[in-house]
């Protein structure tokens, strides 16, 4: 839907056009679930940029669909079809008023490339690993009776044993002891190798998970924690409520361009970097913006 | 080897199905569908709506083409040209339906019709390969409808052949691409994340897009699955699969393979003599009936000005029930217009909905009076539904009559003459007649055709020469 407006935008479409454009981008939404944690899930971001611009393009041809899309009407679904419960409220108008949410709500970005989620239990496994490093002068695997993680109820990120770098990027479990093992989770951490670690896979055996009631299954609400059990009896706690990265600790901005530095490194020349992060920090007075395609 | 999920049950069967499970009864039923469905997408090229997707298709180019229905003139890449032509086959609702409610034959032939042309030269497609393809992708659908009761009645949320066309293209293409059975997994499992369209974009211009875009994705989907992409494994079996859909899912694994039970020998579709959602087909057929009594009764002249109200008797359908219809696509999904159109014309046809029928001063009269009642044992299902049509006139008497099953639906089946009367009355409209009896003698001997191309080429107009040189099978 919002590719669908995006490139009705561009195309400077009227507002029947428009409309038009969400509607028959509706008929072009949802994709279950199930396909998160597989490969056909990063098709869900690319289809719903291709459908959505497909949909302003049919509308900038005259298609026509439902004027009422967004509307809630009882017998014959919308864009309700995809919810349970919803509740459509209007927009303010522009120029009156009209205040765009990313003013007050700010996006988080990811440190390291597996769902949102993992960030927590990550940051809360690096904070106790340090408590055992001091506690014993050094990472060692097999002081560790078992490791508890307390993290909100959710099926699809809840994996024991990922045996896929996508299964591994939507698995508490995974993260967690890689980020205990390694002392940080990065690009790498996601390889085949990696994954398949002897090591990894003998920390993997020691996790139990619990879903206390007060941790709920909402990135604005959630915490990770991570707590070492060891042989001697001691017990090593780290939480996570916010961690960096999320919009209440935003990434600074040398973290920000550090990370599109190592992301874009790995295919684009030194220049074409540079050259897309000052198109990007001066967009507003890019006067071509094709050109930061062609530096793509 | 019998598979522990639903998901590998379906691509086990997908995949180990072969012509020889093929019935009589399931040849021959498919062989109307078929016909009927290229009827309907003939004609259908002619709509606005076709011509929109097809001067939007046109932006894509590519090396490998597949014939555009009705077309001579250009050609489009598979993907577009499964897209076009399942935009044309309903882009009149005027094609065939099942039960439960889907539109099966459009989203799967277009895109079994627009594969079959993209193989290398020296690999040809048989008319029995297509055949079985065909049927993968009805079956398919058909079984995937019997996992919910929600699916049994007309739908409210998501537009069936969102849901299950896209799954049964995916099969169908499957099967022509004989892909193994992880191939025919993750065609399934792929597909499902293009599945499902709301309701509310029936009875618009963006409704045939609906049929369009099941046959285009799920030939996406499993050219992706040829490529190697994989899904989920348990896409059928899970909640958040499949399930996701529906509000009660319950999937069950398919028949053993031995004399495998296809769905359609045990049941028919329901095939429209007019283009129209096939619920107000129950109200034509009712209203023609009392509009000739009314007719005898009054010195065969329909007495227009003395109908004081009219009363029809129909399901709780909300996105029929259209009380002043303003545009085509309003218009097929309106029983107060099939009504009311039935009573004035006697019969329903093609030209029922244009512009000047749908404004006429008459009709629009005829509607002000027109209104819809539900009784409670009324259900909305293709299966069991009814219509009674009664006319109030001002000195009191009320002539009625009432429709439970229509000519064309699956209990009382269109006769073959009928059927090819309705075949030939759309594709001349865009074909000329060496190529539509091509088509007939074509899809009526399929099973013996082994290069199922000459059926491209005879959609696309192309003739005479052609004929001689193909028509090997006699």
């Amino acid at each position: 839907m919002g590719s669908a407006a995006a490139a009705a935008k561009l195309l400077s479409l009227s507002r029947a056009q428009c409309s038009h454009a969400l509607g028959i981008a509706a008929s072009l939404a949802g994709a279950p679930m199930a396909n998160a944690a597989t490969q056909a899930k990063p098709l869900h971001v690319g289809n719903a940029a291709r459908l959505g611009l497909e949909a302003a393009l049919l509308a900038a041809r005259g298609m026509e669909a439902n004027p009422l899309i967004l509307d809630d009407i009882p017998g014959c679904a919308g864009f309700s079809a995809f919810y349970g419960v919803y509740r459509p409220q209007p927009l303010a108008a522009p120029g009156q008023q009209h205040q765009f949410l990313l003013e007050k709500q700010d996006i988080a970005f990811k440190r390291f490339p597996a769902h949102l989620g993992m960030h927590w239990v990550v940051d809360a496994a690096l904070s106790v690993r340090n408590l055992l490093v001091n506690h014993t002068g050094s990472f060692c695997p097999a002081l560790i009776r078992t490791i508890v993680l307390k993290i909100p109820l959710s099926k699809y990120i809840n994996r024991p044993f990922p045996s896929s770098e996508h299964q591994a990027r939507h698995s508490f479990q995974f993260n967690a002891c890689a980020a205990l093992l390694d002392g940080d989770v990065g690009l790498a951490s996601f390889s085949e190798g990696s994954i398949q670690r002897q090591e990894l896979r003998e920390l993997l055996a020691k996790v139990v998970v619990e879903h206390p009631e007060d941790n709920a299954a909402n990135f604005d609400k959630m915490y990770g924690e991570v707590a070492l059990l060891l042989h001697s009896g001691d017990v090593l706690t780290g939480k996570c409520d916010t961690f960096y990265g999320h919009w209440r600790k935003p990434l600074s901005k040398e973290s920000l361009l550090k990370k599109f530095r190592s992301n874009a490194s790995h295919v684009l020349a030194e220049e074409n970097v540079e050259a897309i992060i000052a198109m990007v920090d001066n967009l507003e007075d890019l006067p071509d913006g094709s050109q930061l395609a062609c530096s793509l | 080897m019998w598979a522990k999920t639903v998901t590998g049950n379906f691509a086990s069967v997908i995949h180990g199905l072969n012509a020889n499970h093929l019935t009589d009864q399931v040849i021959q039923r498919s062989k109307r569908m078929i016909l009927d469905t290229l009827g309907v997408g003939l004609l259908g090229t002619s709509t606005e709506v076709c011509h929109k997707v097809t001067q939007y298709s046109k932006i894509y180019s590519s090396d490998l083409s597949s014939t555009i229905w009705g077309h001579l003139d250009f050609r489009l890449p598979p993907l577009y040209a499964a897209f076009v032509n399942g935009v044309a086959v309903h882009s009149m609702d005027f094609d065939d339906t099942w039960h439960p409610a889907t539109h099966p034959s459009g989203a799967v032939l277009p895109a079994v019709i627009a594969l079959s042309e993209a193989f290398p030269r020296n690999k040809k497609i048989s008319g029995l390969d297509l055949l079985l393809a065909f049927n993968v992708g009805i079956e398919v659908q058909g079984r995937l409808l019997r996992f919910s009761s929600e699916a049994r009645n007309i739908p409210k949320r998501f537009h069936p052949p969102t849901v299950v066309g896209t799954m049964g293209s995916a099969a169908a293409c499957a099967k022509l691409l004989a892909l193994d059975q992880l191939g025919c997994k993750n065609a399934l499992a792929i597909a499902a994340s293009y599945a499902g369209a709301p309701l509310a974009n029936a009875a618009t211009q963006t409704k045939p897009l609906h049929i369009g875009n099941a046959a285009k994705h799920g030939l996406e989907a499993a050219c992706l699955a040829s490529w190697g992409l994989q899904g989920n494994k348990q896409i059928l079996d899970m909640e958040s699969g499949i399930g996701a859909f529906y509000t009660d899912y319950n999937p069950q694994t398919l028949p053993t393979l031995q004399s495998y039970p296809w769905l359609l020998d045990q049941q028919d579709v329901a095939i429209k003599c007019f283009p129209a959602h096939l619920g107000t087909h129950w109200v034509a057929d009712a209203a023609s009936s009392v509009r000739r009594k009314l007719v005898e009764s009054s010195g065969n002249l329909l007495p227009l000005e003395n109908i004081e109200k009219v009363i029809l008797k129909v399901p709780k359908v909300e996105y029929v029930n259209r009380p002043s219809p303003a545009s085509e696509h309003e218009a097929r999904h309106s029983f107060q217009f099939v009504a009311c159109s039935a009573l004035l014309d006697g019969s329903m046809s093609v030209q029922s909905f244009t512009s000047e029928k749908i404004h006429r001063p008459a009709l629009q009269e005829l509607l002000r009076k027109t209104q819809l009642e539900h009784p409670p044992d009324n259900t909305p299902s293709f299966e069991s539904l009814y219509c009674e049509v009664s006319v109030t006139l001002r000195d009191g008497n009320t002539i009625g009559d009432r429709c439970d099953t229509f000519y064309g639906h699956w209990r009382k089946p269109l006769k073959k003459e009928d059927l090819e009367k309705k075949f030939q009355s759309n594709a001349l409209s865009v074909l000329p007649a060496e190529a539509t009896e091509g088509i007939i003698q074509t899809v009526y001997n399929l099973e013996k055709v082994d290069d199922c191309s000459m059926l491209s080429t005879f959609l696309s107009g192309q003739l005479a020469r052609t004929l001689s040189e193909k028509l090997h099978f006699f």
